[in-house]
Order: structure tokens, then C-alpha cells, then sequence
């Protein structure tokens, strides 16, 4: 598969301050691909960088078969980008301001209008007098709004209310349905398991994985609470990948890694009367690359709010 | 595409504009005005000038009697009021494509487009050169306009020059300006290098004039060069001033674009 983005060994330090260090991805063309961390983890200095605003100190990145530094010009025409808090002028309104992007972009007068419409945009104000989650549309609709087959988001949804999420997703589904390629940053982790097939965890300047989503969160842990009509028979859970984190009579709370079909067909035997089971989300996962403790993220797989829980009856 | 981005130029430009036209359309409206009243009382306004140093009348281009077109013009107007409004126009004008569109993020979004760097700071420059034309321009029609109300008998023709010598003045300090905004990506920093510039080449000028074996410095300021009253009174244009900042505003814009190019942006 071609790849849109190509980084390797790409660094930048600031002086002796940490940029990012020794990056090295591919982005496949027509994948939505999740860039995850906090503030000052390198996001930003990586989009920099793919952009052609700053230089790498070492290494090299080509995205779309181009240096973004030397071949900036040809590359602009090929992406289209929106940053985290775009520095818009505030006495253009929406319409005007994005009618000279287009112009820019070479797209017609009013090419954002059906984006506007779909994000409840109203292109007559001025963006000083726009709410945050309003210029942050503005910004959406802006990237949107071309035809270029790069997308590059630096935090896109900040500040859209959950509507107008939902809305954004579906415009980033339609941009991969269409073959586009969506770089998209951000630290709104149910949005990245939602929207991106793969997921790079970046942590204190250096990727530290670079997964699909699904084999992200299905390599992990599961947490697994049992009520049970009477108590286990020792040595019931004795399986592979299984272990007892407490069990008091007839409430087990077990930990599952890997393959869960041997608990399964375990639970079979027992007299079941509830069962929750807990799939880590991508949030777990990025602190347990963030936080580096295994133990510590561990716990956070294992407490009970997660936002996927199965409840039912186990097979008997 | 360069089009666009020095109409956008021009509209971000026009409060700024419109504010120093308004001005140096009053000041220099009022001084005309009062010109009659200058001419009528020569000997009495030239006895009160002797009270002060004449190095610092020098400085501020008082080198002969108030009552020549050329030395008033030059007093109130091209040694006072327009260095300060060119001062003013440069370091608005000539920090916004570079330092303060970092700053602001600005430059981001219209960077990553396919306008590039060149053509964003090239409108930018273009926009320096239109709006302090326009400035200069509005600078000499108002003592010009007024002058003719009250029968100043100004040669117009000559004014405009000296219109042509303050825009070249301005797009000097342009020039620097654009350059020391590059430079530092700071708007308060490349302000302070124009203040402190301009500031540096007053004294210079008084230092000259006041040390007869000093006075090889005053070639060193801009304000040896800005005075246009051998102009508007005997028709003497001084074409090393006009060359000096013609290459000073080329060379400072030139280097811009050339820095501005290769360099890092960090907001």
C-alpha cells in the first residue's frame, strides 16, 4: 500500500529542549491515522514539521512522495490542514474568511456552504464574536471544505458540542470512504477509537506504538466480574491468561489477557447469575503507554466504569 | 494567488491607514493654515527661535528661516510628524506578515495552503509600499490643499517630490523593520529595533551638527537625508538621500523575503 506519510528517524530538538525524537511511522493513503498525547508530548512539533512550518533537526519525513520542507508549495496544494486553535482574523466573517481560503485553494465562492449548513455554522459573523466550539467549525469546514487527498488535524473537535462531534466523525468516515488520508491529533481519545484505523501513541517526544485500534485494544486485558449462585470449586479459574484479583465467595473478579474462550466454556459449569465484562478503551490504553507502569494501568483496565460493558447471562 | 493575499493585505490595513491619514491630513491641514500667519510675522517668529539651540532647531531640520516653504515643511512635517506616523505605519505594517501572523497563528492557515511564503510576505511589501505611498501622498495634499485655501503659494510640483522622498523615507524604515521582524519573529522586539533606530539617528544628526569634527556622522542618519527643503525651495533634488533609501527599503525587503523563506516558524 502507498504511503501518505513517511517518517523516519524524524527529530527536532529546540536548542536542548526536547522536540520529538527519532519518529518513525508510515501512514498508509486512505487510513485514518490517531495521533495520541498530551500537550508537549511532540504532536504539535511533528504536524509542524509535516507541514513545512518548521525543519527536523535530524531525519527525514515525505508525505505524499514530497519533503515538506523543499516542496512545500506543491505539497500545500495536495493537504488540507486545520491546527488546534487556528489564529483566524476576527473582523472577516465565517464567509469571507473561508471564501479566501477557497480562493486560495483554488476551490469556488462558497464551496464551504453545504459543510456550514451540515455544522450549524453561521457564516455571517464575525469570528471575533464566535463561541470557541463556533470557530473551531469554522476550522472543520475550512479542512473539509477542498478536495485534497491529505487532511491534517491538530485537535479538529475541541470545543464542538456532542452533536456536532457526531457530525465530524461522519465527515472524517466520508473523507476515508472517498480514498482521503486523515492525519488527525488529538487527545479526545473516544474520538480516536472511533474515527482512526490505526493509533500512534507518542510519549514524551518518541512514539512508543503504533497499532490498529482493534488490535489495540484486543491485545489487552479485560476485566471480568462474576456473581454466582454459589460458590466456585477451587481451582475453577486455574486457566491460561486468567487470574483472581479477589474473589469472595460468590463475587469473583478475575483478569483475562489474550483468548477469553477457555474462561468461557469455564463459566459453563459454574452457576452464573451475572456477568460484566470490561474491554479496555483507547484511553486505557494510551495511559498505560503514557503513565510506562504496567501494574499502574493494569488497575485502571481493572476498575469497573469502563464505557464498554457487556451484561448478561453466561452460557451455562 | 499574490492577488488575493495583497487584497487581504490592503483591507487589514485600511484602520491603520485611515487613522494616520486622518492625522497627518489635520496636522498638516493646520500647519498650512497657519503658514500666512508665519510669513506675516517672520522677523518676530525668527527673534523667538534664537531663544532655543539652534543644534536642536538643526535637528529638527530648522536650518533657515521658517518663512521658505521648504524649511517649514521640512520642521513640521518631514523632520517631525511623518518619521513618528512612518514609524508608526512601518512597524504595524512591516511586523504583521512575519512576526505578529506567527504569533498569532495566522500564518499557520495560510501557509499550509498553496499561497506560499514568498508571495504571503511579498503582499505584505506590497502592501508597506501602497500604504505609505498613500500616507505620503495624503501627508503633502493636505498642506497643499489647505495652502492653497489660504493662497500659501506652495509649488506643487515640488511638494509632491518631497511626497516621493518622506515614501522612500517610510519604505526605508519599512524595510529594516520587515527585515528585524524576520529576524526575531517579535513584533515588540522588531518595534524596538525601528524605535531605537530612529531615535539613534536623531541624536546622530544633532551630535553632527553640533561637533563640527563629528560631523561625518550625520552620514550615517536618515534624517541627513530626509530633509526636503533644498527640494521644495530651489529644486535641488538630493539623489544620494533618495538612493540611500531606495537601497536601504530593497535590501531590507529582499533579505526578508530570502529569511523568511528558510526559516523555522514557531509561533
Amino acid at each position: 500500500m502507498p504511503e501518505a506519510i513517511e517518517l523516519r528517524g524524524l527529530t527536532r530538538w529546540y536548542g536542548k529542549r526536547r522536540g520529538v525524537i527519532d519518529l518513525e511511522a508510515d501512514v498508509h493513503e486512505g487510513e485514518v491515522f490517531g495521533f495520541l498525547g498530551p500537550n508537549g508530548a511532540g504532536k504539535t512539533t511533528t504536524i509542524r514539521m509535516l507541514l513545512g512550518l518548521i525543519r527536523s533537526s535530524s531525519g527525514a519525513a515525505r508525505i505524499l512522495g514530497l519533503d515538506p520542507w523543499t516542496d512545500a508549495a506543491a505539497l500545500h496544494r495536495r493537504l488540507a490542514h486545520l491546527g488546534s486553535d487556528p489564529g483566524y482574523l476576527g473582523d472577516m466573517n465565517a464567509a469571507s474568511l473561508l471564501d479566501y481560503l477557497g480562493a486560495l485553494r483554488g476551490l469556488p465562492r462558497g464551496a464551504w456552504r453545504r459543510f456550514a449548513e451540515r455544522l450549524e455554522l453561521d457564516p455571517s459573523v464575525p469570528v471575533r464574536k464566535l463561541s470557541r466550539g463556533n470557530r473551531q467549525k469554522v476550522g472543520v469546514v475550512q479542512v473539509f471544505m477542498g478536495r485534497e487527498p491529505l487532511l491534517v488535524m491538530d485537535e479538529p473537535s475541541t470545543g464542538l458540542d456532542p452533536l456536532m462531534q457526531r457530525e465530524f466523525l461522519a465527515l472524517v468516515a466520508e473523507a476515508r470512504a472517498e480514498g482521503r488520508t486523515v492525519f488527525l491529533s488529538s487527545h479526545n481519545l473516544p474520538e480516536v477509537e472511533r474515527a482512526c484505523d490505526r493509533v500512534a501513541i507518542i510519549r514524551e517526544g518518541r512514539l512508543v506504538k503504533i497499532a490498529t485500534v482493534v488490535a489495540l485494544v484486543g491485545d489487552h486485558t479485560r476485566s471480568v466480574n462474576l456473581v454466582l449462585g454459589s460458590p466456585a470449586p477451587e481451582g475453577a479459574f486455574a486457566l491460561p491468561g486468567v487470574t483472581v484479583l479477589s474473589s469472595t465467595g460468590q463475587d469473583v473478579h478475575l483478569m483475562v489477557r489474550g483468548d477469553v474462550n477457555a474462561l468461557i466454556g469455564r463459566l459453563g459449569d459454574l452457576d452464573v447469575r451475572d456477568i460484566a465484562i470490561s474491554t479496555p478503551d483507547v484511553e486505557d490504553l494510551f495511559f498505560r503507554y503514557y503513565e510506562g507502569t504496567v501494574a499502574g494501568s493494569e488497575k485502571r483496565d481493572l476498575t469497573p466504569e469502563q464505557p464498554e460493558v457487556v451484561h448478561g447471562e453466561a452460557p451455562r | 494567488m499574490i492577488g488575493l493575499a495583497f487584497r487581504l493585505e490592503l483591507h487589514r490595513s485600511r484602520v491603520i491607514a485611515v487613522g494616520l491619514a486622518i492625522v497627518v491630513l489635520l496636522y498638516g491641514g493646520l500647519i498650512a493654515a497657519l503658514y500666512p500667519i508665519l510669513l506675516a510675522n517672520t522677523a518676530m517668529i525668527e527673534d523667538y527661535m534664537k531663544l532655543f539651540p539652534k543644534e536642536i532647531m538643526a535637528g529638527f531640520g530648522m536650518t533657515g528661516s521658517l518663512a521658505d516653504p521648504g524649511i517649514f515643511f521640512t520642521t513640521y512635517i518631514g523632520s517631525f510628524l511623518w518619521p513618528v506616523v512612518a514609524a508608526i505605519a512601518a512597524i504595524v505594517l512591516a511586523t504583521r506578515p512575519s512576526a505578529a501572523d506567527a504569533d498569532r497563528g495566522w500564518a499557520d492557515v495560510v501557509l499550509a495552503t498553496p499561497l506560499t511564503r514568498s508571495r504571503h510576505l511579498g503582499a505584505g511589501i506590497l502592501g508597506q509600499v501602497v500604504v505609505l505611498a498613500a500616507l505620503a501622498f495624503v501627508t503633502v495634499g493636505g498642506v497643499l490643499g489647505v495652502g492653497a485655501l489660504v493662497g500659501a503659494g506652495f509649488d506643487t510640483g515640488r511638494f509632491l517630490a518631497a511626497g516621493g522622498v518622506l515614501w522612500l523615507f517610510g519604505c526605508g524604515m519599512a524595510g529594516v523593520t520587515s527585515l528585524a521582524a524576520v529576524i526575531t519573529l517579535s513584533r515588540g522586539a522588531a518595534a524596538a529595533v525601528t524605535a531605537g533606530l530612529l531615535i539613534a539617528m536623531y541624536l546622530l544628526n544633532i551630535v553632527a551638527q553640533v561637533q563640527p569634527d563629528l560631523a561625518w556622522l550625520g552620514g550615517l542618519s536618515a534624517f541627513r537625508y530626509a530633509g526636503v527643503g533644498a527640494l521644495i525651495d530651489r529644486g535641488t533634488v538630493d539623489w544620494v538621500g533618495v538612493g540611500v533609501f531606495a537601497v536601504v527599503a530593497v535590501a531590507g525587503w529582499a533579505a526578508s523575503l530570502v529569511l523568511f523563506r528558510r526559516r523555522d516558524l514557531l509561533p
